[in-house]
């Protein structure tokens, strides 16, 4: 009878777990029983539940903070070449042309998506102790219906030793490579995604095409996939290369990765040397969202703040991971510097910036120094 | 024993004659024919003829050391002076041109240059220089043989490679762009209607089921109501 009804609500909720695009929050949720969507439900309030990649406001803010370079995205690339057509045009139809221009450039800048890696298979269908030393080599079944998902197709092996199991996920990809060939992917792995000749590939600032290999190449929750990304992530991140990324689809996944790693700091003073206010408070209050307990997120809540004000707390509160010392005041002075300018109005008090020798100072902070001490200590350093 | 080598080297001699003759117009290839020539020598002085070999054990080091000085770094002869008089600015097979009948060249370039020791007239451009090599490394020398604007590699009768230049050729670029020494075009990928919730039994973890042990019931034993018994 529980087992009827739960197949009733599997089959009446059936298209909205399908249906991607419409109920994204869902199928992140309820990963393994799709059975549990009403549970789901009552917990996907934004405020409780943590923020993923897929909700619409987290996806939201990263499309505006990707941007929309109609001359990067449409870039000449190396295709068949054919003579070039030229048009001429009224006004209003340069608009629209302009206007079909953005739609495309909107589908091409759609972003890949960020997965946990995925759990190994390793399911045993039947022991069949008869067959044991029957065949010298494993046979692999793959079922090639055509019409259905990768993910949902059956693929077993029968072992030397009689068992049946399922194929782990490398055995998966191969084999749907070998029936099923995708376009750009290979069989063997490119030599590419090798540690040395990735650091080279990286000198010679060719992490977008990395990436987009990366795409081709490997399944979105494979662990070479998250290990590529990470590392392609990291050295953007040590060499501040954001803009290599910028008005590509991989920008929302970049900025997805520094948030969660709380590793922001440069990117927002990346923004602010652009010019990029607006996406540098939009990243904040993404920064804010994920982040609910972090201290900026709760002052920012607090006082109400917004715009630049968002900013400066960040710069205030957040207390910043680096390895290679810290920086003095590096936020505040890129603030300082696009309030010049900009023409908004920005409020010059000095701001204090704090060590990544955190926990510590935050203790002596409390117990000692006051905020003006603080700030000539700052100043003192800075002279010397 | 003697008379049918006397007639081999007769014939010899004639063929001889219109290939020197010929020799005069082709010169790069004579030194390769004089080698040839030489490697007949010793039958042919048995028999008693002149041989052109004096000059020869010279000449045969000179190829060997071009070979041995660019082999472990072929990129370097491409910085070099040698190349830069030779070939200036322009790709290696600019000033090349094949020989053949008739207006339209054959689809497909000659097998090879090079066949054991003997080398052919007209070599094609990788072939004719020693220092030339095709190597996965050899970023620069293999761009000359790819289009800018469609990033494919050139057909051999553009370029005039021999048919087993253009396959290493092949192989090499293929290599560079797996290492990612060249670049090239990537497809885009979509992500759409793909579900990567894992959650379909063919991916998804499984119980597993209960083996059949023989002697066990396989189906579950329902005992009899007592009303129904006590009737029988």
């Amino acid at each position: 009878m529980a087992a009827l009804g739960a197949a009733r609500g599997f089959f009446l909720n059936y298209p909205r777990i399908t249906n991607v695009h419409k109920n994204k929050h869902i199928f992140n949720k309820c990963c393994i029983r799709p059975f549990c969507k009403e549970a789901s439900d009552n917990t996907s309030t934004e405020h409780h539940a943590k923020p993923q990649f897929t909700d619409s406001p987290v996806q939201d803010i990263l499309t505006k903070i990707t941007g929309l370079d109609l001359q990067k995205v449409f870039r000449p690339i190396k295709q068949e070449v054919k003579p070039p057509v030229y048009k001429l045009m009224t006004d209003l139809q340069l608009e629209e042309a302009t206007y079909l221009a953005k739609k495309q450039a909107q589908k091409l800048l759609k972003m890949p998506p960020v997965l946990p890696e995925r759990k190994p298979i390793d399911d045993v269908i039947s022991v069949d102790k008869i067959l044991d030393g029957m065949d010298t080599a494993k046979l692999v079944f793959t079922d090639i219906t055509f019409n259905i998902p990768h993910r949902e197709r059956f693929i077993v092996v029968r072992e030397t030793d009689g068992v049946l199991r399922k194929a782990t996920w490398k055995e998966r990809d191969r084999l749907i490579q070998v029936y099923f060939p995708k376009e750009g992917r290979k069989h063997t792995v490119p030599l590419l995604f090798k540690e040395e000749n990735l650091k080279r590939v990286f000198t010679e600032d060719r992490h977008e095409d990395v990436l987009n290999l990366c795409l081709v190449q490997f399944e979105p929750d494979s662990s070479e996939y998250i290990k590529t990304h990470t590392a392609t992530y990291e050295d953007l991140e040590k060499h501040g290369k954001y803009d290599l990324l910028r008005s590509t689809r991989h920008f929302g996944g970049m900025a997805w990765y520094l948030v969660t790693m709380r590793r922001v700091d440069r990117l927002i003073v990346d923004m602010l040397q652009r010019d990029l206010l607006d996406d540098a408070v939009s990243l904040v209050s993404l920064f804010n969202m994920v982040h609910p307990n972090s201290e900026s997120a709760q002052e920012a809540r607090s006082q109400q703040a917004s715009g630049t004000d968002l900013l400066k707390l960040q710069g205030q509160l957040e207390p910043v991971f680096r390895i290679s010392g810290y920086r003095q005041g590096l936020l505040p002075e890129a603030l300082h510097a696009a309030a010049s300018r900009t023409t908004h109005p920005v409020n010059t008090q000095p701001l204090i910036y704090m060590s990544p020798l955190l926990n510590t100072f935050r203790s002596v902070r409390n117990e000692t120094a006051t905020p003006a001490s603080a700030a000539c200590k700052q100043r003192e350093r800075r002279s010397t | 024993m003697a008379a049918p080598i006397q007639g081999i080297s007769k014939i010899l001699c004639r063929i001889s004659t219109p290939v020197l003759r010929s020799l005069v117009i082709n010169k790069p290839c004579s030194q390769r024919l004089v080698t040839l020539w030489a490697r007949s020598g010793p039958k042919v002085e048995l028999l008693g003829r002149r041989t052109f070999c004096t000059a020869l054990p010279v000449k045969d080091d000179s190829p060997n050391e071009a070979v041995v000085r660019y082999k472990d770094n072929p990129w370097d002869y491409l910085e070099s002076e040698e190349y830069i008089e030779r070939y200036g600015k322009g790709h290696v097979w600019a000033d090349y041109r094949r020989n053949h009948k008739g207006g339209i060249p054959p689809q497909k370039t000659r097998k090879t240059c090079i066949r054991g020791d003997k080398i052919c007239g007209n070599p094609c451009p990788i072939c004719r220089d020693n220092n030339v090599i095709i190597h996965h490394q050899n970023v620069k020398l293999l761009q000359q043989f790819i289009n800018p604007y469609t990033g494919k590699v050139y057909d051999p009768t553009r370029t005039g490679v021999c048919m087993k230049q253009q396959k290493v050729l092949n192989q090499a670029v293929n290599m560079a762009r797996d290492h990612g020494l060249l670049p090239f075009q990537i497809p885009h990928v979509e992500f759409l209607a793909e579900d990567f919730s894992n959650s379909h039994d063919a991916v998804g973890s499984t119980p597993t089921p209960a083996c059949l042990t023989s002697g066990e019931p396989w189906y579950t034993w329902v005992s009899p109501n007592d009303s129904n018994t006590s009737r029988l």
